[in-house]
């Protein structure tokens, strides 16, 4: 064989190999999805959203508790994480640009995004769970916006960054003061930037459970009262799970299918809205 | 100005949600959390309750560790424990204790040739395997109790629970009560450092392991076997006899033992007198903060009714429910403290 | 391009507000560092640390707690899972940016990427009811039969394959963290100026070499800050693994036994604690995870800002 066939073929085998690898990868989504689906979608049954639990071996119970539960509890997270989040990536980018304390929370943000959720659920049981005296939705939804806060806070920062500065010359040019500056004229033109990561924010804590699982803990019955243990959809697919039971088992998928859709739907919508304003993809 | 609107549409939207949440909790809530073990017979009264009375009694399973010190902080209206707290315990955190069902651990084997209730075993035998002194199935031990029988040369698999329950804490107490050298070396507690074999994560992963693993040995909850087709052994009791696990004899365990209210019940099943009463069992308790007297009585109406009503449903998910006796006995305790 | 605009009580107010919104992160880190000390004081008053992450005793009748066997437990699962998953992950990546006809790039790019969107109870509950069964019936058998028998690495290979023990629990969470690392890596080789790519094919070059002799050297320092940071993730990771490690405090020698990581023991025993001891030890362990996955993490960084700064200059 000539040099030139030599490195052709070990070029062909390199390709042939990564492609392999970047199907594997492929392989995996198609076949959890897939699986997720196939068994979820046989418990999907009207009852499943309208009924609270039943006990094993009675028919017609639902996860009614736990999809209002899991609702609330992110609802609340968000109330509690987005707007810090949004506020301190607007210092970052605006106030303090350009400035070392910038750099250090935000790379400090960083590593937050990626710090073990389940530290965080230690963490809020030592700080609210203890002090109050019981498990309670409260807890849950603290321990769900710490973990939004780096997420949204680093988008903002991104998004904001993004801006032309001209613009806000201009708007300086005109004499408004920074602030009015920064909430009519930098964030209108980041808001599509900062919905994605309210988005991506929301998807990635709607599917947390460690941190859940010591604070907002689980309730068998249908409540929205933020201070007692609340139901979520993640822990009752943990317990389920290891669960003996059948009908457990297949709640847990159906309830698993539900949460899947969800996060891949806000996802999808995020890089959408990324792709369609900035034309870039986001960095978590 | 779109986020300052936006901020008040969402505190509106949350403090009408809030309002919503309250206005649910006109009817009677309980909260309760401890062992794992009688989860399902719980929630199953619980869910009955609800639809006859309206109360909301809300079991949580974290185990019975995390059961008694829920109770001990006051922060649950009950606590249920698989291991019944000591009288000078209860009297120390002011506490009030009684049993709500029975619970039996059996032990199962896989191997290839023996079948269900063939094989029989003692205390002495039971300890040494899982000690790890007793190593192989034609043991010179084992070979005694069961004359006749082909028992082959193979090495035993200890299996065990990984995870801490009250399952574990009967048979650690049961090994701890018949063999000085457990107390000793390993002790008995929700979770103890085993000595020898492998461990499956609950009851399932114990049953799990067995039925897969040749020539294994297992201790699970008595539904747990009865429901994966495990091949239970026979156990010498106190009396002598060699006993077959089952309602039967959970409830003459249950029946021949004296449980005293004056100590709050405090009592493990575990080689109960009864000719024909199964060795390893354990009552799961109820716990009750002395002071909290509104919340007690409605605790001991749900199980008062439970246990008028309940036994049906205890049976169909096999737990053992209390001999008639044993209620009547509890009921006079809740009476002597005003809560009944 | 800091800016010095007339005061107005209003914007000091508002910067004074983002301030404390962007130091809040701050607090949190050092909030969580301090509660975790303060909670864990009992036991390392009465355990000390190198005893503590050397002892293999997990004997909670006793009140003797050592983290080695969750330490154990952590390290292989994280090691395992990145020797999987970083072959993978950066053949995708290559794939991505070098391979792949342009229509296809983004489609295949996303769709990988939405795997790190699948929570991970789902990895987990997937991992039990379906993956566990498939390694107990097929996988782990044949790699018995086949390099089980070798020497050496025969005893990793030795017991009963059961699917619930530390092989599984990496190979769920390799197919978690491909993801990451593919991403990163994507970013990393994209960051390769194109001019010197295009001149290394007008010259005649393959593909491969292009990746080996250029891709690759331009953002080794990136593709290996994207495998620290998915270390980093494996890590913290508690629910995929929760599921199918069996929680069994022990050092093993095969890779088909049980095995506890310090999240496992954390999710399964945190509630169950009994004593003030084994509370404390508990939140000892989660000290010592934040730890580790804090100073990890900020070497990830590190190295993917390097070859950012690298580039640009």
């Amino acid at each position: 064989m000539t040099t030139a066939q030599v490195r052709k073929l070990k070029n062909g085998i390199a390709l042939t190999v990564c492609t392999i690898a970047a199907f594997l990868g492929l392989f995996w989504l198609i076949f959890i999805l897939w699986d997720v689906l196939v068994h979820g979608i046989g418990g999907l049954h009207l009852s499943l959203f309208m009924n609270d639990p039943a006990p094993p071996g009675i028919e017609g119970g639902g996860l009614r508790n736990a999809f209002v539960g899991h609702l609330i509890i992110t609802f609340f997270a968000t109330l509690i994480g987005v707007p810090i989040g949004i506020l301190g990536g607007t210092f970052l980018a605006e106030y303090a640009r350009g400035r070392k304390i910038a750099r250090v929370i935000s790379v400090l943000s960083d590593i937050m995004v990626s710090v073990p959720s389940i530290v965080i659920g230690t963490f809020i049981y030592a700080v609210i769970v203890k002090p109050v005296g019981h498990f309670s939705g409260w807890a849950g939804a603290v321990a769900l916006a710490i973990i939004m806060i780096p997420v949204v806070l680093r988008t903002t920062e991104d998004m904001l960054s993004l801006v032309p500065w001209t613009l806000r010359e201009a708007a300086f040019a005109l004499g408004a003061p920074y602030y009015k500056v920064i909430i009519h004229v930098v964030y209108r033109a980041a808001a599509a930037g900062i919905l994605t990561g309210i988005l991506l924010s929301i998807a990635r804590v709607v599917g947390e459970t460690a941190p859940l699982l010591f604070t907002s803990f689980n309730n068998s019955f249908f409540s929205a009262n933020m201070n007692e243990p609340v139901s979520s959809l993640t822990v009752t697919i943990f317990q389920y799970a290891m669960g003996p039971y059948s009908n457990w088992h297949s709640q847990a998928w159906a309830a698993s299918l539900m949460i899947t859709l969800f996060i891949l739907v806000l996802a999808v919508l995020g890089r959408l809205l990324l792709a369609w304003r900035y034309g870039k993809r986001p960095t978590i | 100005m779109f986020k300052p609107k936006f901020l008040c549409i969402l505190t509106g939207l949350a403090i009408s949600l809030l309002s919503f949440g309250s206005s649910f909790a006109a009817d009677t809530k309980l909260n309760g959390a401890g062992a794992s073990f009688p989860y399902p017979v719980y929630s199953a009264w619980a869910y009955d309750y609800n639809k006859v009375s309206g109360a909301q009694l809300n079991y949580q399973s974290i185990g019975s560790g995390g059961g008694i010190r829920q109770i001990v902080n006051r922060t649950v209206d009950f606590g249920a424990s698989d291991a019944p707290l000591k009288p000078e315990e209860l009297e120390k955190d002011s506490l009030l204790q009684f049993p709500a069902v029975i619970g039996g651990v059996v032990l199962v084997v896989n191997i290839p040739g023996i079948k269900a209730g063939e094989l029989k075993l003692d205390s002495n035998v039971l300890c040494n395997i899982y000690l790890g002194e007793i190593n192989y199935w034609d043991d010179e031990k084992i070979k005694r109790l069961n004359p006749g029988k082909a028992l082959p040369h193979k090495e035993i698999t200890v299996v065990h629970r990984s995870d801490g329950s009250g399952t574990t804490a009967i048979f650690t107490d049961y090994l701890s009560a018949v063999s000085s050298d457990w107390k000793e070396k390993v002790g008995a507690g929700t979770s103890v450092k085993w000595p020898a074999g492998i461990g499956g994560k609950g009851n399932e992963g114990v049953a799990n392991y067995v039925k897969r693993v040749g020539y294994s040995i297992g201790y699970v909850e008595f539904a747990y076997a009865k429901e994966n087709n495990l091949s239970h052994t026979l156990l010498k009791n106190s009396a002598g006899n060699f006993i077959k696990p089952s309602f039967e004899s959970f409830k003459e365990a249950a029946g021949s033992a004296d449980f005293d209210p004056k100590k709050g019940f405090y009592l493990w099943l575990n080689n109960a007198p009864g000719k024909k009463a199964w060795p390893i069992a354990g009552a799961t308790f109820i716990l009750l903060a002395k002071e909290k007297k509104e919340s007690n009585i409605n605790v001991v109406k749900f199980y008062d009714w439970a246990f008028k009503k309940g036994d049906e449903t205890a049976e169909r998910l096999i737990y053992v429910p209390l001999p008639v006796s044993l209620k009547n006995k509890i009921r006079a305790y809740w009476k002597s403290h005003n809560i009944y | 391009m800091t800016i010095r605009l007339k005061k107005n009580p209003v914007d000091i107010i508002f910067s004074s507000i983002t301030a404390i919104a962007s130091v809040s992160v701050l607090l949190l880190i050092l909030g969580i560092l301090y509660v975790l000390i303060l909670e864990s004081y009992p036991s390392i008053e009465k355990f000390g640390f190198l005893r503590f992450i050397t002892s293999t005793d997990w004997n909670p009748v006793k009140g003797s707690f050592g983290a080695a066997t969750n330490l154990f437990g952590t390290a292989i699962t994280t090691v395992l899972s990145i020797l999987i998953a970083v072959p993978v992950a950066i053949g995708i990546a290559i794939f991505v940016t070098e391979i792949a006809p342009n229509f296809l790039k983004g489609p295949i790019g996303a769709a990988i990427e939405l795997l790190a969107a699948i929570p991970s109870i789902i990895y987990g509950m997937w991992g039990l009811f379906t993956l566990a069964p498939i390694m107990a019936n097929y996988i782990e058998p044949a790699l018995q039969k086949s390099i089980g028998s070798l020497p050496l690495v025969g005893v990793l290979f030795e017991g009963t394959p059961m699917g619930i023990d530390l092989l599984t629990a990496s190979v769920i969470l390799s197919i978690m963290i491909i993801p990451f690392t593919a991403s990163i890596s994507r970013d990393a080789f994209n960051l390769t100026p194109a001019v010197i790519k295009e001149s290394a094919y007008a010259l005649g070059a393959t593909k491969r070499e292009v990746v080996k002799d250029i891709v690759i050297p331009y953002s080794k320092v990136g593709v290996f800050g994207g495998v620290v940071l998915s270390l980093g993730r494996a890590l913290g990771e508690t629910m995929a693994v929760a599921f199918v490690l069996g929680n069994n405090h022990q050092i093993t020698k095969s890779l088909f036994d049980a095995a506890a990581t310090i999240t496992v023991t954390l999710a399964n025993e945190f509630t169950e604690a009994d004593t003030d001891i084994y509370l404390s030890s508990l939140f000892y362990l989660a000290l010592l995870l934040f730890v580790m996955s804090f100073i990890i993490l900020a070497l990830a960084k590190f190295f993917i800002l390097k070859t950012e700064k690298g580039i640009k200059q």
